[in-house]
């Protein structure tokens, strides 16, 4: 049954020394689940991100992402992995400020051998699909928060990935836009089929989602 | 490498790139001038020999005469044999070489110094043809002379005069200005080398002292191979005993006493002192640049650029600066050599090189030739040092690259 998951953690421990943050959790994502992971301040979700993303390499456990088991990976085949499958949003945009919107979003493509002009075309498509054609050549400074995240969700969907990491997506915004930000993933997931794990401390956001698992002092709660 | 991304970078970072450009510009700089100032004094070393149309004067010191009275050699210039010539003329890399007899002519009423000169040969002192102020200059076969000019003013002598020296007329065709010429081989009259060699063998106290016939003379000039001045000049004392004095550019260059031009040593030290700084600045400020940027090359990482297109990214764009940083230390250093090309050196002028009695007034005083430094910055040199700086771009953007992109995103990148 685990290989029809497109991500699952097993035993999964991450410990800083003598400080373990996460505590043995196991976590499964289905193709095109969207699951939400809430918990407190601290309690560890962002670290599970980062373990079940590939970001970071666990004290102990398994992670298998799109079939493939990544926790003995080099940090190079990570990197493939991840710009392959795998898009990212952050809770504070983490746009490069010296490019502009298009070119945010073509990030991932940069290093991959397609023609520049294709390159172009592909961010173009995905700031379409965020409503943001005339936003294209701006530098994030000139953009509104909002804005900023709308082209940071261009850039996790412009390789076409399994899944989307989002970390506190909404975390930096006002309710208004936190909300047009949520509907922006919920229609990416229903028109696409992206499964999306997101981590968030607002229980009422994590509601919207088809599975909530709440996190509790570096463990799953029951 | 992504281009669109590198220019980006540089642009609209430009404070930082030019901060770090003109750190690694002034050491580069530094380079370029430390070497174009000792090339400076190399090429000055030649210039009052080359002002003679040689690269290398030969002159043979002797006794003093007994008795200063008609024509006589200085001690410092006294007779060398045509077979000595001969010799010289046959050592290889030799490429010219021209001829003068320098007297010392002691009238009852007046002294002369008098250089007899080869005036058809390229080499030697019959370069005095451009500096003939009134008049003409010497032509082959007629005993003629020439008059320095401030000599001419001194004692009335015009050109057409007629002036007699040791008892023999000769008449003034032109007037010469040796002062815009060179220190070395200037007299007061200037006649053909055949007019002089007369007076010479004519002089019983001369040839009492260093006898001396026919196609002998006391001064040779020598143009030869570049690379063969120093074993030329060693063969040319083996020719002429250790009484001889050869003058070649590197025999100037040690009286300049600068260090740039007394020692490679010293610009080769300075040269590297000013690469390491260079180095230094640009590792230290590129350091500090890139650490600012931990939290961009988490998010390159995280969205999938592996270490080594972090490294070359990082790599292009410190090439990039450094190149940068290299024309204009280029430009920093074409500027500095054209100020420096107002600065003058006193070259001194060896005493056997100076024609005149030292027993007359100011005779004994020590000549010094005057040059502005030719301080220019070669395209070989401007290449090298631009060269360079893109090395130093490389291997500093190469190992600094190497260095951050080793972060783990996830620690970068944890929500503020």
């Amino acid at each position: 049954m685990i290989n029809s998951f497109i991500l699952s953690g097993m035993g999964l421990r991450k410990s800083y020394g003598t400080l373990e943050v996460v505590k043995g959790v196991s976590l499964a994502v289905d193709p095109g689940e969207f699951v939400c992971l809430v918990g407190k301040s601290g309690c560890g979700k962002t670290t599970i991100l980062s373990l079940l993303s590939g970001l970071e390499k666990p004290t102990q456990g398994k992670v298998t992402l799109g079939g493939k088991e990544i926790t003995e990976a080099s940090e190079d085949e990570l990197a493939l992995f991840r710009r392959e499958n795998v898009g990212f949003i952050f809770q504070s945009f983490n746009l490069i400020p010296t490019l502009s919107a298009w070119e945010n979003v073509a990030l991932p493509l940069f290093p991959v051998k397609i023609p520049k002009d294709q390159q172009r075309q592909r961010a173009m498509e995905m700031l379409g699909k965020m409503e943001l054609d005339h936003r294209t050549e701006h530098l994030p400074s000139a953009l509104s928060g909002g804005e900023k995240q709308r082209v940071a969700i261009a850039r996790a969907l412009v390789n076409h990935p399994k899944i989307i990491f989002a970390d506190e997506p909404t975390g930096n915004l006002d309710s208004a836009t936190g909300e047009a930000i949520m509907a922006i993933l919920h229609r990416l997931h229903a028109e696409d089929g992206v499964a999306i794990l997101m981590v968030t401390h607002e229980v009422e956001l994590a509601k919207t989602a088809d599975r909530l698992v709440r996190m509790k002092d570096g463990e799953i709660a029951a | 490498m992504n281009l669109r991304y590198m220019a980006k970078e540089l642009y609209y970072q430009r404070r930082r790139t030019a901060i770090s450009a003109f750190g690694l510009s002034i050491g580069i700089a530094l380079l370029i001038l430390l070497n174009a100032l000792s090339l400076a004094y190399r090429q000055a070393a030649h210039i009052p020999l080359k002002e003679i149309g040689a690269d290398i004067t030969v002159q043979r010191a002797g006794d003093v005469p007994e008795e200063l009275a008609g024509a006589v050699f200085p001690c410092s210039a006294v007779t060398i044999r045509k077979e000595e010539i001969k010799k010289i003329g046959d050592l290889p890399g030799i490429k010219g070489m021209g001829k003068a007899l320098l007297l010392w002519v002691f009238d009852p009423n007046r002294a002369w110094i008098v250089l007899g000169i080869d005036h058809e040969n390229s080499v030697g002192p019959a370069v005095l043809r451009y500096s003939v102020t009134e008049g003409r200059f010497l032509e082959d076969g007629k005993p003629e002379a020439l008059v320095e000019v401030a000599y001419a003013k001194q004692f009335g002598i015009k050109a057409s005069d007629t002036i007699s020296i040791s008892g023999r007329d000769f008449p003034v065709v032109g007037l010469v200005d040796a002062s815009r010429s060179t220190k070395i081989a200037v007299a007061n009259v200037y006649l053909p080398l055949k007019e002089a060699e007369g007076l010479a063998i004519m002089s019983k106290q001369l040839q009492s002292v260093s006898p001396y016939a026919s196609d002998d003379v006391n001064l040779l000039f020598i143009k030869a191979d570049q690379d063969k001045i120093s074993s030329i000049a060693s063969s040319m004392k083996m020719i002429l005993g250790d009484r001889a004095t050869v003058a070649t550019p590197d025999s100037f260059l040690k009286l300049l006493g600068s260090l740039f031009a007394l020692s490679d040593k010293f610009t080769l030290a300075a040269s590297l002192i000013a690469i390491v700084v260079a180095v230094l600045i640009a590792f230290k400020t590129m350091a500090g640049n890139i650490a600012e940027r931990a939290k961009e090359i988490g998010i390159l990482k995280a969205v999938g650029w592996t270490n080594r297109n972090v490294i070359f990214q990082l790599m292009g764009e410190s090439v990039v600066q450094c190149f940068l940083a290299g024309v204009l230390g280029f430009f920093i250093a074409l500027v500095a050599a054209y100020g420096l090309s107002f600065m003058s050196v006193s070259m001194p002028i060896p005493w056997e090189m100076s024609p005149t009695p030292h027993f007359l007034p100011g005779g004994g005083d020590q000549i010094f030739k005057t040059l502005q430094l030719p301080v220019a910055v070669p395209w070989t040199l401007a290449i090298f040092a631009i060269l360079l700086s893109v090395v130093i771009g490389g291997v500093t953007g190469g190992l600094l690259g190497r260095h951050i992109s080793r972060i783990k995103p996830s620690e970068v990148l944890r929500h503020d």
